[in-house]
């Protein structure tokens, strides 16, 4: 299980088009993929999750992957929260 | 018979429309709680998977039919719809919990549809609060289907109807079919919702933003839109109803009759040419500008960018936007206006005492610079097919130019070291519209490559009256000698620094204002692409002298009404046969 904490850094936050970019990514991964942000945690597989954490540009969100592809997921979630995919 | 009644709104798309009401409600579904026996849980469970299926080829239907007609940066609000949708959480939650409380599907989908929406609905953020309208947007879909209740869609609405809505939808909105639907009245909305967008794309004449009134129609009854007034008219009386239609028919005699003129050169009897071009706000207008003659894009907006995606696109998105544009109106020239975002172009969290005197269009941009520079590297990189023009809206000092101008050289300086192509001599200019700018003229004009007077800004700051405001809109007029003295004073000015000078405001298509400003010397005139073969026609009876004679004139006058008298008195005189035109 790869666990970390990051920065949302995409210019408008988490809004929609990237929250579903994150999803359509993360459905390519057989790992588990959860985002948790003030102790709420939801399926990073959930566009209506995510939404509902209402992540803005600067907010704190802790990724987590679990399973065989755990490495690979993480890294190219990250970057979609990074604002650099 | 009902009396009349006349109703002012948000004049978001032009032209006049006369027909009978068609009122789309959004009706919520009702949703009643049913036991389910435990044979039957399965059978449930099918049902709303069969449901989520048929809603999801109906999304599919509208992003398809969004992307062919209006344009693909606009069905992708749909994507995220489609994911709910198919959000597998709430399918899941919704299937186990079929199972566990025994009731049926609707019920149980309203339910938890509403818990994410009211969890949104919290937030402090206003675009994730505004994030609940896509929820319900697709509940009541998936709802509706589960009940089998036909969706009432804008899609039914019988020709010759004037859609009276409290909102539409934007998934809705853009349903809507020009063969049936002539106008559009509603009671929320502004100049970039969905709707007004869509409107102008398909020239439906369309008032938002009108309050409350959807109680005093029915369906079927009379009404008239006037987009050029900003008005509705309920249970219009049968006189005002033949005035209209009158007027309809003159417009559309004179349309038709003007169309071919769209092919005819821009240019006065005695040889003179003024580039007449179109002002566009989105991709598809491009085919309007086209039909009507323009000579290339004078004003391409680029806020709805920002807007349709409520958020900054990425380079690439916006590359794709620019390039499609330059590559369809080459060989002639297209003039991209970056970020004019602010004013009354939302932020939505965002909000201030005096937008229009605050944080809006250069000033956003010299702030936020990355996203400033984001805008134009994608249109640098579309500069390669050597017909783009970049103008920067709403410079109010000298400074502003020179930060500008250091960016956009360091932006250059960036393509280059990555060996990325674009058209080193690509112009740029300004848009004047401010009256700082205009007496700076004589300094700025060594500054750019051209200005672009941008004639309702202008007025409004000159007269300092907020064009927005109803009570004061008698005060707002473009022909008021303040304004015509700066407009003046820019061209020559800018002719003075060697560069060219157009104007993309309201008053270049305004035909009694044409021969003032061919009078000025004016080198271009940007409109809307339906006022141009008008235009065309007004300037092809002018000769450059009478028309400078003219604005000597007009100059000496003390207020707007004077000047107007002079012009038409005056225009009609030198210009026989103009009369029709100007009307």
């Amino acid at each position: 299980m790869i666990k970390e904490t990051i920065a949302i850094l995409n210019e408008n936050g988490l809004h929609a088009l990237p929250a579903s970019r994150f999803v359509k990514l993360a459905e390519k991964f057989k790992s588990k993929v959860e985002l948790v942000k003030d102790g709420v945690k939801v399926n990073g597989k959930s566009i209506m999750g995510i939404l509902t954490l209402a992540c803005e540009k600067g907010a704190k969100v802790i990724l987590i992957c679990n399973g065989e592809d755990e490495k690979e997921a993480f890294n190219a979630l990250r970057q979609i929260l990074e604002g650099q995919d | 018979m009902a009396k009349e009644k006349i109703l002012h709104g948000v004049p978001a798309s032009k032209g006049v429309a006369i027909g009978k009401a068609f009122i789309y409600e959004i009706k919520k579904t009702e949703v009643f709680q049913t036991p389910i026996l435990s044979v039957y849980l399965k059978d449930e469970v099918i049902r709303f998977e069969k449901a989520i299926e048929k809603t999801r080829e109906e999304l599919k239907k509208i992003k398809e039919q969004i992307n062919r007609e209006i344009g693909e940066d606009f069905g992708q609000f749909l994507d995220a719809q489609i994911m709910m949708l198919d959000d597998e959480t709430i399918i899941e939650s919704v299937k186990q919990r079929i199972f566990t409380e025994k009731k049926n599907a609707e019920y149980i989908y309203n339910e938890v549809i509403s818990e994410y929406a009211k969890k949104l609905g919290e937030s402090k953020n206003a675009y994730f609060k505004e994030r609940v309208v896509d929820i319900y947007d697709v509940g009541e879909r998936v709802l509706k289907n589960l009940l089998g209740v036909s969706h009432t869609s804008v899609l039914e609405a019988p020709p010759n109807s004037i859609i009276v809505a409290r909102d539409i939808p934007p998934s809705e909105a853009t349903l809507i079919n020009p063969k049936n639907v002539v106008g559009i009245a509603m009671e929320l909305g502004g100049r970039t919702s969905h709707t007004a967008i869509t409107a102008r794309a398909l020239e439906i004449p369309a008032i938002l933003g009108i309050g409350e009134f959807l109680n005093k129609v029915q369906n079927g009854d009379d009404i008239i839109v006037d987009g050029e007034r900003g008005i509705v008219i309920i249970h219009p009386t049968s006189g005002r109803i033949n005035f209209y239609e009158e007027q309809r028919k003159k417009y559309q005699q004179i349309a038709k009759a003007l169309l071919p003129v769209s092919e005819l050169s821009p240019e006065t009897r005695d040889g003179k040419r003024i580039d007449i071009s179109a002002n566009i706000e989105f991709f598809a207008e491009a085919e309007h500008a086209v039909k009507y003659g323009a000579i290339g894009i004078g004003l391409f907006r680029t806020e709805f960018l920002y807007l349709a995606r409520r958020g900054s696109p990425s380079e690439e998105e916006q590359f794709k936007v620019y390039n499609a544009l330059a590559k369809k109106i080459k060989p002639h020239p297209v003039i991209i206006r970056t970020y004019d975002l602010g004013g009354d172009k939302i932020f939505s969290d965002y909000h201030e005492a005096n937008p229009f005197l605050g944080w809006r269009a250069i000033r956003v941009c010299l702030q936020e610079t990355e996203f400033f520079k984001t805008q134009i590297r994608a249109i640098l990189r579309a500069s390669v097919n050597k017909n783009i023009k970049i103008m920067f809206p709403m410079i109010s000092t000298y400074e502003e130019i020179k930060r500008v101008k250091l960016i956009f050289n360091q932006v250059k300086q960036e393509l280059k070291s990555k060996k990325i192509e674009f058209d080193d001599s690509i112009q740029l200019g300004i848009m004047v519209e401010t009256p700082s700018a205009a007496l700076m003229s004589p300094f700025l004009s060594h500054e750019v490559d051209f200005f672009s007077i941008g004639s309702n800004d202008l007025t409004q700051y000159t007269l300092a009256v907020d064009r927005g405001n109803e009570r004061i809109s008698q005060l707002f007029d473009h022909f008021h000698p303040a304004v015509l003295h700066l407009i003046k004073e820019t061209i020559t000015a800018g002719h003075n620094g060697n560069i060219w000078v157009g104007l993309c405001g309201e008053l270049a298509g305004d035909p009694l204002a044409i021969p003032l400003l061919v009078g000025f010397g004016i080198d271009e005139l940007s409109m809307s692409p339906s006022s141009i073969p008008k235009a065309k026609l007004v300037l092809r009876t002018l000769t450059v002298s009478q028309c400078q004679e003219i604005a000597q004139e007009a100059l000496n006058f003390r207020t707007a009404l004077e000047v107007k008298k002079f012009l038409s008195r005056v225009v009609r005189k030198k210009f026989p046969g103009i009369e029709e035109l100007i009307k």
